[in-house]
């Protein structure tokens, strides 16, 4: 049964067969032409087949540079730089957005009311593309255990602290429990230097950080956030000592 | 044994199906004809739709603008505040950038009816927000309801005459600008979906249109319009130059660029450097 398949399936090769009469096999069909097909038809065929195949080349490139010009919507792996960054990013923002919020609702001053609600405002929003970007690669709004350990081995000319393998218990530039209470304790212009102090030294923290996710991440879209972020929170970092300054304050050391 | 007999039946049988391919095969033709016409047709509409200019903004396109005619671009740094007492000597009219009012304009779909200070509309600009300003005197009252349409009911675009304006209309978004005299003129909407809210050309992503309210910004009583001092008149006390407080060293010192757009403009771009992924 399989020698017959097989026998069948043959081309020309038929003929190698053994106890069939010669004569009806013997010739090959190749060079058996009676002349009715022209000779331009082969040629033609051949170029025909040729064209179409280079076009068909040509419109699967265009359309996988058309797939690729909507974004690259592979979802980064769960240790990678990005789902990192916008886990512990989105932490770090959530503290500035709780002092933001506090400082907005309970100073005097015009300007700083203002500035709070920017801050504020600004990092809710960026905390929502954050994790949305999260739930998009179904990655955990945030990371269990150590902070930053998607910097570990972050190289020596970043600014960012160096990251043990289990990460940090905490991030550079947050308030401790401590420094928030007093700052929901404190009043007036005391509470609008402290309010600037803790905010002032937030941005200062998370600057390394936003500038190895500006660096390192592998999605275009979260480079170019992290370096939107680091650039507006350098300029606002400086109105903040201006601020300071203006009140006669100085800014706190980085831890 | 059978399948010996099997196997003549089919030779003989393939022996005259061969004899008929030696005919001109129209089949064959006409069946490389329509892969080559299909392949061809895909082809063709691709080419033309890679071609069509796109004005949304993407990595690739991260400025889409600059396939409308006439745009002029420049680069400022972002977060560069004066005070309400205080007046920026803009080398542009309308600005379309630089030094603002700490208090930013309502930008949220607002058709201001008046002329409105221009250093609060800058600081609108700033958070991704386009600005129609259009010369009261050279726009008619159907040109001013069409433009108006573009704005009421959106977010992050605003409106506002201008007087003195050299043309009829002036679209602005942070850096960019397109002067034109039609109010039919396509472009308008080009600019509006290139540069509206585009995270690649302006500072503060995710900033705010919505204002305070008296005591800030007060969007049913904004501060009125003052005309624009000369550059001359700058003291740094009341006039101040539209670059002031933009401190080089801080360009250095953060590695990001403070805000200071580059050639193809993102606002920080230049921090994105090498950016080959990788997954640590």
């Amino acid at each position: 049964m399989t020698s017959a398949d097989v026998t069948h399936r043959d081309g020309p090769t038929g003929a190698e067969e053994p106890p069939g009469p010669p004569p009806v096999d013997g010739p090959s069909d190749d060079d058996h032409d009676d002349g009715r097909e022209p000779r331009w038809v082969r040629p033609l065929l051949v170029v025909g087949a040729v064209v179409a195949l280079l076009l068909l080349g040509g419109a699967g490139g265009l359309l996988l540079g058309l797939h690729n010009a909507t974004g690259d919507l592979v979802a980064p792996a769960s240790d990678s730089v990005d789902v990192g960054f916008a886990q512990d990013m989105s932490t770090h923002h959530q503290q500035a957005v709780e002092m933001a919020t506090w400082e907005r609702d309970h100073t005097t001053s015009p300007e700083l009311r203002q500035l709070s609600y920017d801050i504020e405002s600004t990092q809710e929003a960026q905390i929502g593309r954050m994790q949305g970007w999260l739930a998009l690669w179904g990655a955990p709004a945030q990371h269990s255990g150590g902070y930053m350990q998607w910097m570990v081995g972050a190289p020596a000319h970043t600014h960012g602290p160096t990251v043990a393998n289990n990460g940090l218990a905490a991030m550079p530039g947050m308030a401790t429990a401590d420094e928030l209470r007093r700052l929901r304790a404190s009043t007036g212009t005391d509470m609008d230097v402290l309010f600037l102090q803790l905010m002032l030294r937030h941005h200062q923290g998370g600057a390394g950080m936003l500038e190895y996710g500006a660096r390192y991440a592998q999605i275009p879209e979260v480079r170019n956030l992290a370096a939107q972020m680091l650039s507006s929170q350098t300029s606002e970092a400086q109105y903040m000592t201006q601020l300071l300054t203006e009140r006669g304050a100085q800014p706190l050391p980085l831890q | 044994m059978p399948s010996g007999k099997n196997s003549k039946a089919v030779r003989n049988a393939r022996k005259t199906s061969v004899v008929n391919t030696r005919s001109t095969p129209w089949g064959m033709i006409a069946a490389v004809l329509v892969v080559v016409l299909f392949a061809g047709g895909l082809s063709w509409f691709l080419v033309a739709k890679s071609n069509e200019p796109s004005f949304t903004p993407s990595d690739r396109n991260q400025d889409p603008s600059s396939q409308i005619a006439g745009v002029q671009t420049i680069k400022y740094a972002g977060g560069q505040h004066v005070l309400p007492t205080q007046q920026v000597a803009y080398t542009h009219s309308p600005p379309l950038g630089g030094a603002h009012d700490g208090y930013w304009a309502a930008c949220n779909g607002i058709v201001y009816p008046n002329p409105v200070r221009q250093e609060n509309l800058v600081h609108g600009l700033e958070h991704g927000a386009v600005w129609i300003a259009y010369n009261p005197d050279l726009v008619n009252a159907d040109g001013v309801a069409k433009l108006a349409s573009k704005v009421q009911g959106q977010t992050y675009i605003m409106m506002a005459p201008y007087p003195g304006l050299d043309q009829p209309i002036s679209l602005q978004s942070w850096g960019h600008q397109l002067k034109l005299s039609d109010p039919d003129d396509p472009r308008i909407d080009q600019f509006i979906q290139a540069l509206r809210l585009n995270r690649y050309q302006y500072p503060e992503v995710g900033a705010s249109c919505a204002a305070l309210g008296p005591g800030q910004f007060d969007q049913d009583n904004p501060p009125p319009f003052v005309p624009t001092p000369p550059t001359s008149d700058i003291d740094n006390k009341t006039v101040l130059d539209e670059n002031v407080g933009n401190p080089a060293a801080a360009n250095t010192d953060m590695g990001g660029g403070a805000g200071t757009g580059t050639g193809t403009g993102t606002g920080g771009g230049t921090g994105t450097g090498s950016g080959t992924g990788t997954g640590q």
